[in-house]
């Protein structure tokens, strides 16, 4: 029987809002969704599925890849293999889409978002996000997927008035790796999810010494100064003031956004923003797309007369 | 420790306009600059750390054409003993085909490791999965998104995983094992064009990536066209000299009342 499996994706007892997607993508599909979950309750509408499976793995056990494979195993055993498997495009997602692919000897494709349902072909970015590629499988097989977030959420429908509960016992490979802690990052005085007005710069600052220069720009202003992952990076700004999907998500009143491309990521954590405005010296850059203005620039030479008419 | 090490030439694109063929067959990289993979400057210089605490040594390996002998040579100049340059022609866009390849010469050619490492993912292609797909085809543990490695034991590791928002998962990882190393581990060193120079001198050796294709390691996508993203609605764009566009984006900042 033909039917998509998805994998979802819980952290610290939270289900990830990024799953919806996961939902999204298997509603297009139309056939059978079957839910792949952790032990433990979590608030998840049970109607998205067909068909829920839990594993008997705690969550720091299930979203380990060389857990997740056995119990696909099982899954397979009982049900026969699904036409897809798909997962988060996250760090644990991703991680475990690369094993499933590898173990299984399976096709996989990445942040994918979106579909050509008539070519059977997935949509999936490349080159900094300046491009898309649309792909096939070359083979008849199942293929692993993981799913950018934002891309299928509003695809979601209720399918069924209550689906199938079915359990597998999933063994563990405790002695190849194993969890041990989260580790949280350290608390700073300054929260940039507080601010009402962020500065953010990005790549483009091209230099540590600018960097006082867009802290003082950012106090006249009475903005924070936040920033991107290559700044945290090189270690120009500490990694608490770091926006995207590996830092905090934001939702100021005004994001300034200085130099910064707009990779995906980074977008994940500010696109909520009430006003975006864009500086970048690349008018394709795809931050413009999700700002509401932007300006051509050097963001250096900006930033002086910013602060030249602001002082004036 | 010895460590094998991947890497990877790709173009940087961030400020590039690139253009699609016509038939949207293929996307036109011939004036675009060419580098090593950023991650892979936080691959290589991990483990040139741990070989100066640990001992050991570190061996380069790139798949790709000729001119991927550039990235060898900053790798060699970064600390790694050797390189090993996997010739192929044409790019392989299937992280599958490129993990099949890699395992195949690895194999063949019985290059021995305690650790694999790569970045988390390449910045042309953005598919991150390449080391992972090798790890469960050597059958070895693995983790991806490396952010620190606190301890070196005899058969196993205790490492830092990043996960979304700032947390971080800290796991103990058997050895051998293949790890894709995150940005932001440690600060890659300064690689001079005369250390470029010197590692020049140092030997690399030449494969072909047809010995390495028996077994299954075809591809197992096709990309069928290359198309731009949507459109969505886009920025208004503020227009004039620059001193007219910053008295506009105070304008703004005023009118949001962020600004007195």
């Amino acid at each position: 029987m033909s039917y998509t499996l998805i994998i979802t994706e819980i952290r610290r007892g939270q289900f990830e809002e990024r799953n919806l997607d996961l939902f999204g993508l298997s509603h297009l599909m139309d056939k059978p969704t079957y839910v792949l979950c952790p032990e433990g309750t979590y608030p998840i509408n049970e109607k998205w599925a067909d068909v829920i499976i839990t594993t008997g793995l705690k969550e720091e056990e299930f979203l380990m890849p060389m857990n997740i494979c056995k119990a696909l195993e099982k899954v397979f055993e009982r049900f026969n293999i699904s036409d897809e498997i798909i997962l988060t495009h996250s760090s644990s997602g991703t991680e475990c889409a690369s094993y499933i692919s590898g173990y299984f000897a399976l096709p996989v494709i990445t942040d994918v978002n979106g579909i050509n349902k008539d070519s059977n072909g997935f949509y999936k970015s490349y080159y900094s996000d300046k491009v898309y590629g649309e792909f096939v499988t070359t083979t008849p097989n199942t293929i692993v997927l993981t799913v950018r977030s934002g891309s299928f959420k509003d695809k979601v429908k209720e399918k069924s008035e209550a689906p199938k509960k079915e359990k597998i016992d999933a063994p563990l490979a405790e002695d190849e790796r194993s969890f041990i802690e989260y580790v949280e990052e350290e608390k700073t005085e300054i929260d940039i999810t507080k601010a009402e007005m962020l500065l953010s710069i990005g790549r483009g600052v091209g230099n540590k010494d600018e960097i006082p220069s867009y802290e003082e720009l950012a106090g006249i202003m009475n903005a924070t100064l936040s920033c991107s992952r290559p700044v945290v990076d090189k270690l120009w700004l500490p990694k608490a003031r770091q926006v995207g999907q590996s830092g905090k998500t934001v939702r100021p009143k005004v994001y300034l956004a200085m130099g910064i491309s707009g990779a995906f990521q980074h977008i994940t954590g500010m696109k909520d923003s009430e006003c975006i405005i864009a500086v970048n010296k690349d008018p394709e850059a795809p931050i413009f797309q999700y700002a509401h203005y932007g300006i051509v620039g050097d963001m250096n030479k900006i930033k002086d007369k910013l602060k030249e008419l602001l002082k004036a | 420790m010895d460590i094998v090490v991947l890497t990877k030439r790709v173009p940087v694109t961030q400020e590039e306009e690139l253009k699609i063929a016509q038939d949207g067959s293929s996307v036109d990289l011939s004036r675009v600059p060419f580098r090593m993979n950023d991650w892979d400057n936080y691959a290589i210089e991990e483990a040139v750390r741990i070989c100066e605490r640990h001992g050991g040594a570190i061996t380069g390996v790139s798949i790709g054409d000729m001119e991927s002998d550039e990235v060898l040579r900053r790798a060699i100049a970064m600390g790694a003993k050797d390189g090993c340059l996997v010739e192929t022609k044409g790019i392989i866009q299937d992280p599958f085909m490129r993990a099949s390849l890699i395992k195949n010469f690895i194999e063949k050619e019985g290059i021995s490791f305690n650790v694999i490492f790569g970045g988390v993912q390449a910045e042309d292609d953005q598919f991150g999965v390449t080391c992972g797909i090798l790890a469960a085809m050597l059958k070895l543990p693995f983790s991806s998104m490396v952010i620190g490695i606190d301890e070196i034991q005899e058969n196993h590791m205790i490492l830092r995983r990043e996960l979304e928002g700032g947390i971080q998962e800290r796991i103990k990882i058997k050895t051998p094992c293949v790890l894709s190393i995150q940005s932001g581990i440690n600060e890659p060193r300064y690689v001079s064009i005369m250390g470029i120079r010197k590692a020049s001198k140092v030997e690399r050796k030449y494969f072909k990536a047809e010995q390495y294709l028996e077994g299954g390691a075809g591809s197992l996508i096709d990309v069928t066209r290359w198309f731009y993203p949507p459109k969505k609605e886009g920025a208004v764009m503020l227009q004039g000299e620059m001193e007219d566009t910053c008295r506009q984006l105070l304008g703004i900042l005023k009118e949001k009342g962020v600004l007195q």
